[in-house]
């Protein structure tokens, strides 16, 4: 464990390497009766923060906001358990109105801009701060 | 409530990736780490130690999520909830000596000893194997 308390942890140069990469982080949250829900997400590491994006009216994005708590575990792909785990506790949620933040993540992720917005779609960026670190490569 | 998976999750299941798995932890925080796992007979067969932390919390809280996905296409993915409905010693290693020659080809290379296997049933499936929003 790096960190605890109210600090943001220190996060490794090892999993910073590994958070540098475009690849899928897995975002664990609880719903209101105290099940887990896990969702594949994009994300983005910069400023000793994780930024995610989604759409408000899905439910892990609901969950997050209603206690705060959230996991990301990220998995190296080319050796699948080689991974770290994040708990992370949210910190701030940034309307994305003119879907910069997404498209952002979405050229990190595909080359390309997001797709077109669904209707009633709207895009939120989630700020995530790093409480502990804990994982098979810390 | 245990469901049956449709003949295109069962094809997923049947795909070699490790299942990534989420418990609660006694403070309420979510655990998430990557295991071995196989689909048969309606349940899904996990294997670990008796001292590994998951284990721990699934022997407090029984409802354990699996996340399913493909890791050479991202959008092939699938979220199962479900409930540990029980677990037995693995006496000798015969079970994860199966799962090892699953993801690996080879025979277990790690001792055989004090490992367990742990049966889930699932009871909620969502994500884009088999549509959305089941």
């Amino acid at each position: 464990m790096a960190g605890g308390g109210n600090a943001i942890a220190a996060v490794s140069p090892t999993v910073l390497a590994l958070v540098a990469q475009p690849i899928l982080t897995v975002v664990g949250t609880k719903r209101a009766d105290g099940s887990l829900q896990l969702n594949p997400a994009w994300f983005e590491f910069d400023d000793g923060y994780f930024w995610l994006n989604s759409n408000r009216w899905r439910t892990w994005p609901k969950n997050v906001q209603r206690d705060r708590d959230i996991t990301l575990n990220f998995i190296d792909a080319s050796e699948p358990f080689r991974w770290a785990s994040i708990r992370g506790r949210l910190a701030e949620v940034i309307p994305d109105p003119d879907h910069a933040f997404i498209d952002r993540l979405a050229r990190r992720y595909t080359g390309r801009v997001f797709r077109e917005l669904r209707p009633g779609e709207e895009r939120i960026t989630l700020k995530v701060e790093p409480v502990s670190v804990t994982g098979e490569m810390i | 409530m245990a469901v049956q998976l449709s003949s295109k999750m069962q094809e997923f299941t049947q795909e070699v990736y490790p299942a990534i798995i989420g418990t609660n932890r006694k403070d309420g925080s979510v655990q998430i780490n990557p295991v071995w796992f196989e689909f048969q007979d309606r349940s899904f067969w996990i294997n670990g130690g008796t001292n590994r932390g998951w284990f721990k919390h699934l022997q407090r809280d029984p409802r354990i999520t699996l996340l399913l996905i493909d890791p050479k296409n991202m959008f092939r993915w699938a979220q199962v909830q479900g409930r540990m409905v029980n677990w037995a010693e693995d006496p000798g290693g015969e079970h994860i000596n199966h799962l090892s020659h699953r993801y690996t080809g080879r025979d277990y290379q790690n001792p055989r000893t004090g490992r367990i296997k742990i049966q889930i049933q699932p009871e909620r499936i969502k994500g884009s194997i088999d549509g959305w929003g089941r």
